[in-house]
């Protein structure tokens, strides 16, 4: 975070254009620290990090919370599919200090699964009252605006310090930090090379393969609205920032994103499905994140093809989600105990190890990774793949409901 | 002298203590009726209350202002969202001109039909099968594409704007067809439950309805590995050599033919029940007379049986059309990008992602009005005696 807008968040000054400068500017520099190379960097960008960390006024500003006095109960986890404790499709590792420690009988973890941000911010905005929620940095602020999440209390999260200040200023907000930034990585095409070729598109990954009718029906992408016009804008634009869109853009993008239907199979809402379309051969080329990508590359029946994760000459998307607290939780100390068994290095390497994603948790996460093939494949070492304009992270949209009404529009066409 | 036996009886004056009973018995019957109009209350009458409030900006569902302004409500009437939805232009192509004409004259005279062909008058009762015909000929015409020559012509469309408009007019052409399939599958299996199987219908009654035993998903999930590019029936042809390996039939699987399949699928077994009993009503000796004047099966089934079954032929058709219209399920699992369905933005509306109740609820007030008046044509029809006429 830069000097000239650290005061700003602070003094509650900051437009939310400000806003969003920021938080795209947080986006570069997040990953210059937060992935920050070898073991050795990586632990500069920690010290670094733990140097600018939260500063005491913001702590000062957040909640105080007793678990102790808190009523028992279930705790209720509103997070994406194989987030949850299940020991075979799920993430033990990530709660097992919380369930081990002394509220995990008291108030064990409930799951319910969330399938995208707008869904589950419009979920719980019409009512439905998850303890904790994961959704992604750049709905923080609607989030806050409409009064459904409350301030951390870092007190009961130790090792929230090891997240760097450049991941998780784009969830503080005016001077109080919201979330644990948790998740981080890509979003982009995983395609067998064997049968997709880019020569109609100019011979480089593009995006505009989307466009190619070579591939009529046998490529997918998310059922995301704003997903959808992000494409349609670096397909138009090239590598600029997708976060920043004026109408005319939006309304170019959409068009785009009318003429990418056509060769679509589908608009997917679950990635276990459309990795199983891709596996069994219903798709040559689909949006995934690096653990949908994974998993296809190295399914029995793609031993023999050539899956490559896309990156395009327009960069990539990418994305850090976290966990927030909800406002109406009646036990927000212990919650924010199931937070902090979240936030731990060991839960950060895990979701490398286990979802091949990158952790906003950085204290000494590098070394904890057990599979090192997975640093070198998802460029978690390469900070320069992580900013623009070979990545684009999400940011808070001021005009988010023009891009989420043309998603819907291009949807419904 | 007459006796008492033959004189005759004076009417019957009711004493105050059977009043009393029959007032006791209203009383039980409403108490039998009670559950149901809780149910009804609580679960029908009271979200549609709110949702005609919402759709016409009365009253906010947010608790918080922060909260109504996520969900896009706004402080005034709603009529740009009802202008969204409804105010779209019908372009009929004509011989060498394109007219354009309001959606609100086409519904117009579609509503007319429908009353015309419901008001048990004689047009009703000699044309009331081709009223409705027509009616829901107009109801689908945007989506109509007819061979001309070597091209196909589009009789009718909406003007670009019309997004939700044309998502419900699709929704209403694929519910159409699948119910209209679902009904001509189950009208030979429910002739066969009660002409053919004698003391075992029963039995096969509940073999027809055993698919019910398995969840809707479950089942949905089960068409997609039978329909998939690897399926059973893309194998399956491959394997004789009719279809190339490198080129499966893609249609099967998420497209509108996708979600045409599995809704007809799912309903079949549930519309064999009315279709079934209208069957039971029919007098066997009418079909046993028939054929002893020397009528053919076929000439008895359409005679006899066809007029008699009416009825439970177009409540089937209701009970899959109805549903089908606003389905969210089938085409989010099987539909892909061609198979969106009306349901699927209305829901989005409100929970996937587009923070517009208010629109949501301006939909779902369309969709309601068009089932009600659907519902209430058909309800008439079939008391006006015109069912005969189909």
């Amino acid at each position: 975070m830069s000097e000239e807008m650290e005061p700003k968040l602070l003094n509650n000054t900051m437009s939310r254009k400000g806003f969003v400068a920021m938080t795209g500017a947080a986006g570069l520099a997040a990953f210059l620290a937060a992935c920050g190379g070898s073991s050795d960097s990586s632990s500069d960008s920690v010290n670094e990090a733990q140097a600018d960390g939260v500063t005491a006024e913001e702590a000062a500003a957040g909640g105080s919370f007793d678990p102790a006095t808190e009523p028992d109960g279930p705790i209720e986890v509103f997070t994406w599919a194989g987030y949850d404790n299940s020991p075979e499709e799920g993430a033990p590792w990530m709660w097992s200090e919380y369930e081990d420690g002394p509220y995990g009988t008291k108030s064990p973890l409930k799951w319910t699964f969330l399938e995208d941000d707008g869904q589950a911010l419009s979920k719980v905005a019409s009512g439905y009252s998850p303890d904790i929620s994961h959704p992604c940095i750049a709905y923080t602020v609607q989030w806050k605006e409409a009064g459904l999440i409350q301030p951390l209390d870092l007190k009961l999260l130790p090792d929230f310090d090891g997240v760097p200040t450049a991941i998780s200023a784009g969830a503080v907000i005016d001077g109080v930090p919201y979330m644990v930034p948790f998740d981080v990585g890509f979003s982009c095409l995983t395609y067998d090379a064997d049968v997709v070729n880019f020569d109609n598109v100019g011979g480089k990954e593009s995006w505009e393969i989307l466009l190619d009718d070579t591939y009529k029906g046998k490529m997918s992408i998310f059922s995301d609205d704003v997903a959808i016009i992000k494409i349609g804008q670096l397909i138009n634009e090239g590598a600029v920032d997708p976060n920043v869109m004026t109408t005319e853009q939006i309304a170019a993008a959409k068009e785009t994103a009318l003429k990418i239907k056509p060769n679509l199979r589908n608009y997917w809402t679950s990635q276990t499905d459309t990795v199983n379309d891709f596996v069994n051969g219903n798709l040559v080329a689909t949006y995934t994140w690096p653990d949908g990508y994974w998993k296809i590359k190295n399914h029995p029946k793609m031993k023999d093809r050539n899956i490559k994760y896309m990156q395009p000459i327009q960069g990539r998307l990418a994305w850090v989600c976290g966990m927030v607290l909800s406002s109406a939780t009646k036990q927000p100390g212990r919650a924010s105990l199931a937070m902090a068994a979240a936030n731990t290095p060991s839960a950060g390497a895990g979701l490398t190890d286990y979802f091949q994603y990158a952790s906003a948790q950085q204290k000494g996460v590098m070394e904890l990774i057990q599979n090192k093939e997975l640093i070198a494949a998802f460029d978690i070492d390469k900070p320069e793949a992580w900013e623009p304009p070979n990545a684009w992270f999400e940011a808070p949209l001021p005009n988010y409901r023009e891009y989420i009404t043309a998603g819907q529009e291009v949807k419904a066409a | 002298m007459a006796t008492a036996a033959q004189e005759p009886k004076a009417p019957l004056k009711r004493s105050r203590r059977e009043t009393r009973n029959d007032g006791g018995s209203a009383l039980s019957t409403y108490g039998l009726l009670a559950p149901m109009l809780i149910v009804l209350g609580l679960f029908f009458l009271a979200p549609l209350y709110y949702i005609l409030l919402f759709s016409i900006a009365l009253r906010r569902f947010s608790p918080t202002e922060a909260l109504a302004a996520l969900n896009g409500e706004l402080n005034g009437f709603t009529t740009e969202l009802w202008s969204k939805l409804v105010g779209v232009d019908v372009i009929v192509k004509l011989p060498g001109i394109d007219l354009t004409v309001p959606t609100m004259v086409v519904a117009l005279i579609f509503i007319v039909l429908l009353l015309l062909a419901v008001s048990g008058g004689r047009i009703s009762k000699d044309r009331g099968g081709w009223i409705v015909g027509i009616a829901f000929l107009l109801l689908l015409a945007p989506f109509l594409t007819l061979p001309a020559g070597n091209n196909l012509l589009r009789i009718m469309s909406l003007s670009s704007e019309g997004d939700s408009l044309r998502l419900f007019f699709k929704s209403v052409s694929m519910a159409m067809t699948s119910s209209v399939i679902a009904v001509i599958i189950a009208i030979p299996v429910a002739y066969f439950l009660a002409f053919c199987v004698g003391k075992s219908k029963y039995t096969w009654m509940l073999i027809v309805i055993a698919p019910f035993l398995t969840s809707y998903l479950l089942r949905v999930f089960a068409w997609k590995v039978i329909l998939g590019d690897q399926g059973l029936i893309n194998s399956g042809l491959m394997a004789v050599g009719l279809v190339d390996e490198a080129a499966p039939l893609t249609f099967l699987i998420y497209s509108q033919f996708t979600v045409i399949v599995v809704l007809t699928y799912a309903w079949v077994p549930f519309i064999c029940l009315p279709i079934f009993l209208s069957f039971e009503t029919i007098d066997r000796r009418l079909l046993e007379a028939a054929m002893d004047l020397g009528a053919t099966r076929w000439q008895a089934f359409r005679k006899i049986s066809l007029p008699i079954i009416a009825p439970g032929i177009v409540a089937a058709f209701l009970f899959v059309f109805i549903p089908s219209i606003g389905e969210y399920i089938t085409p989010t699992l099987v539909g892909g990008t061609q198979g969106t369905m009306y349901g699927q933005s209305l829901a989005s509306q409100f929970v996937g992602g587009a923070f517009n109740w208010q629109y949501g609820s301006v939909m779902a007030l369309f969709l309601l009005g068009v089932v009600l008046l659907l519902t209430f044509a058909t309800s008439r029809f079939l008391r006006s005696g015109a069912g005969g006429n189909l």
